[in-house]
């Protein structure tokens, strides 16, 4: 029975151990126990929160915490072999919505997957806003490639991808808090615009990278 | 629960401690006092193992029968062992796997040889503690990796310890920091410069949670280089014939060792070194010497405190505080380059040496549930992958990553009726396989099937001591499979139960030898005592009796030149008991003229 809960089978809304209430939750707010976690979890609900892109990053941590503090293994290591299977997944399923929630890009990213519109591998189109910054890019790593290039030319267009993609970046938070808890098309749209770009800026600072490493 | 100790496996020097009522402390030798052990370990001929400083004093005799610092080579191949080390030691020929020592004939790992440091620390906890010791918490550098931490966690089963936690260093020297500071929030970068590792990690406190941010560091990076630099000088200065001579290279080390540490607290140091031919070389070494050359030493820290600030989204002026951590620490020139690092001096208010230690105790208090309110959130300290088509590295968790931390990977088949994928596991940073570490190989067992048929999904799961295991499901009939893991540079699980095993004849070997040692120690007082006294007391001697002694006192002689304890037990009684009237006469007698002489005292 455990250990079939253990593998993440099936769970119910119950604690497995004391049969309270749970819902989604990582852990059970009754008896401490760790829960079994469901293959597709909602990192929001894991943590309790609700489901935003807007969200408040000193609530987000404080959760974190609060359900690390719960299911994270030192706290069951006197626990049944089954429990401490139960906790290691659930402080695993935590820790990943937590580093997924707190970064604002694969926040953002998580929303479109989550509605069904991920960016895929086919983001590959320059986004026209970005075409004249990424062809003279372009251009520098290709002199380098061909071996006549200028270092002190690659390292400004570094600098040049890098503030851009600052500023995009820095854009997201008002995109958020504009969108909210948004799902619908135009709002997804918007979204996936915006990701797409610091994509594409941070594969291109990158190849960058790599060159200039060379 | 019974107690569960903090053990700082240190590469020159160990420590245990405990989680008091008072907070953690540092448990003493009973009978020495000493608090750091020599992390050193030396094999008599005789088959005696020595540990600790005799073992450390012994180096300079047998340097090849002695490791200084088994931590150097845990879960490493020989390819890793870097020119010094390979003229040091003597090496057992091994195209793969963990790298061995030879000694005596016979090859030694350094799990091996690190459970000899293990079981006199835990011998220790024992006396100290006055109840048994089977279960700790061992640090281990947070830069170590997975097959480094492996080899720590067999090292712990072969002394006979459960190893409920691997914990980081730092982390560990954060805790106990941190201790009486949980009320505050702040950011905080520990700098731990050792005997051979250099690690760097910076944490967020808050609410009693201690989140690593980030960590970085060089598992072949510490005091131990310094020594090396300085002993090279010393070794140039002499003439050409003793400079590969291996007695006298382990003395300049040790002096290099010594110089380093008086430098410390002074301007210079006079040094000499004794030849073997009776000669003598005599010379000083100033400060300003000494850091010039372990300048490049303490400046390749730089790289690996930039890295993790920048890993953590920080600049130093974010960090509140700079822990310094490890005995290379003390090393002025090392504080100073913490201090421009961090723009701040480094913190030294607990020892250095014995700051691990504790923290490591902390940890065991938190663990057995006695400490309830703190937290440690820690994370892997290189990003781990798996080797794909052309020998590119794949990345699937990113250093970094709070731990535990699980990533599910789907594999299916290229051929028609393939029946298994063959995995390649690696950790480190590098784009190509090739350049990071190999971890493992497996494979993951498949029904043979068309070629894209088969789905197998495989968790790979790094836990709290960030440690990997591997599991395997067939997505399309949900049986899990197991999956045998080779490790690279570890034991294998039939080499591990074997040393197992042969530690345990070797215990019971080990009693048997004592027994008969303290056996015959009790023979021949007995036997020595009782001749005198029959040169002594002739007179007190019945007809016979001195024959009935003289054939007890021959067979205990005998029974002491053998190997079984309990005959030289059994032939000590019979001698005890047949002198016993010769003993207590010769006791009236000396109460009689003790009382004759004080009459006539009196008189």
């Amino acid at each position: 029975m455990t250990h079939a809960l253990a593998n993440g089978v099936e769970r119910n809304g119950e604690c497995w151990r004391c049969s309270e209430r749970v819902g989604l939750s990582a852990f059970c707010v009754s008896c401490a126990a760790p829960q079994p976690i469901a293959a597709d979890v909602d990192h929001f609900a894991l943590l309790g929160l609700p489901r935003r892109l807007d969200l408040d990053r000193a609530d987000l941590e404080r959760r974190y915490h609060d359900a690390s503090r719960r299911v994270h293994p030192d706290r069951h290591q006197t626990a049944s072999t089954e429990e401490q299977t139960l906790s290691l997944a659930a402080s695993a399923a935590v820790n990943r919505a937590y580093r997924t929630l707190r970064d604002p890009i694969a926040r953002g990213r998580y929303w479109l997957e989550l509605h069904g519109d991920p960016i895929g591998a086919d983001n590959n189109r320059v986004p026209p806003e970005l075409a004249e910054l990424v062809f003279a890019v372009q251009e520098q790593l290709a002199d380098v490639r061909a071996g006549h290039g200028d270092a002190a030319a690659v390292a400004a267009a570094r600098d040049a991808l890098a503030s851009r993609l600052a500023s995009l970046v820095a854009g997201l938070d008002d995109r958020y808090a504009r969108h909210g808890a948004a799902h619908d098309p135009p709002a997804l749209a918007d979204l996936k615009r915006a990701l797409s770009a610091i994509a594409y800026v941070r594969t291109l600072l990158r190849d960058v990278d790599a060159v200039a490493a060379r | 629960m019974a107690r569960v100790v903090g053990i700082d496996l240190g590469t020159t020097n160990s420590l245990v401690a405990v989680l008091g009522e008072d907070g953690p402390r540092v448990l003493a030798d009973p009978e020495t006092g000493e608090r750091l052990l020599p992390s050193a370990v030396s094999f008599l001929p005789t088959g005696e193992v020595l540990v600790g400083r005799a073992a450390r004093a012994r180096a300079l005799e047998a340097p090849l029968e002695t490791i200084l610092s088994a931590k150097r080579f845990m879960g490493i191949g020989f390819e890793h062992v870097s020119d010094e080390d390979r003229r040091r030691y003597r090496f057992a020929p091994a195209e793969r796997g963990p790298v061995r020592f030879l000694v005596h004939g016979h090859t030694l790992t350094a799990p091996e040889v690190s459970a000899h440091v293990l079981r006199e620390l835990r011998r220790r906890a024992e006396a100290a503690l006055g109840d048994v010791v089977e279960r700790a918490v061992i640090t281990v550098p947070a830069y170590f990796n997975d097959s480094q931490r492996q080899a720590t966690r067999d090292a712990g089963r072969l002394a006979g310890l459960e190893v409920l936690r691997l914990v980081n260093e730092p982390t560990a020297a954060a805790l106990a920091y941190g201790l009486d500071r949980q009320e505050e929030q702040s950011t905080i970068a520990v700098y731990d410069l050792g005997g051979g590792t250099f690690d760097v990690s910076i944490l967020k406190l808050a609410r009693g949670v201690f989140e690593v941010l980030a960590t970085g560091g060089d598992t072949r990076l510490g005091g131990d280089d310094m020594d090396t630099v300085l002993a090279a000088v010393l070794l140039d200065g002499l003439p050409a014939r003793w400079r590969e001579h291996v007695q006298v290279r382990a003395q300049v080390l040790r002096l290099a060792e010594e110089v380093k540490h008086a430098l410390s607290s002074r301007a210079d140091a006079p040094l000499e070194i004794a030849l073997p031919d009776g000669g003598r070389f005599e010379r000083r070494v100033t400060r300003a010497e000494l850091e010039a050359l372990i300048a490049p030493i303490v400046e390749r820290t730089t790289r690996s405190c930039r890295q993790a600030l920048a890993d953590a989204g920080l600049d130093p002026a974010g960090v509140a505080a700079v822990v310094a951590v490890g005995g290379a620490t003390r090393v002025p020139l090392v504080r100073r380059h913490g201090e421009q690092l961090f723009g701040r001096p480094p913190l030294v208010d607990l020892d250095p040496d014995e700051v691990v230690a504790l923290g490591a105790g902390v940890q065991a208090g938190i663990l057995t549930g006695d400490k309830k309110d703190m937290l440690l959130l820690d994370v892997v300290p290189l990003s781990l992958g798996i080797e794909t088509m052309g020998g590119v590295f794949s990345r699937l968790i990113d250093r970094n990553s709070t731990l535990p931390v699980g990533v599910k990977e789907t594999f299916t088949t290229a051929v028609d009726k393939q029946s298994g994928v063959e995995i390649h596991v690696l950790q480190g940073e590098r784009e190509l396989a090739a350049d990071n570490r190999s971890l493992a190989h497996f494979t993951i067992p498949i029904d043979p099937l068309p070629a894209g048929v088969p789905r197998v999904e495989v968790m790979f799961l790094v836990d709290a001591n960030g440690i990997l295991s591997v599991t395997a499901r067939d997505l399309r009939t949900g049986r899990e499979h197991t999956v045998e893991v080779k490790p690279s540079y570890g034991l294998t699980d039939d080499e591990l139960e074997r040393m197992l095993e042969e530690s345990f004849d070797h215990a019971e070997e080990d009693v048997q030898q004592r027994q008969v040692r303290e056996a015959r120690v009790d023979a021949e007082t007995i036997l020595r005592v009782t001749r005198a006294q029959l040169d002594v007391h002739p007179g007190l001697l019945e007809p016979g009796e001195r024959e009935r002694i003289m054939r007890a006192a021959a067979a205990l002689e005998e029974a002491a030149a053998g190997e079984d304890p309990v005959r030289i037990r059994d032939a000590y009684d019979v001698l005890s008991q047949t002198t016993e009237p010769f003993a207590r006469r010769i006791m009236d007698h000396a109460l009689q003229e003790t009382v004759v002489s004080r009459a006539l005292d009196e008189l």
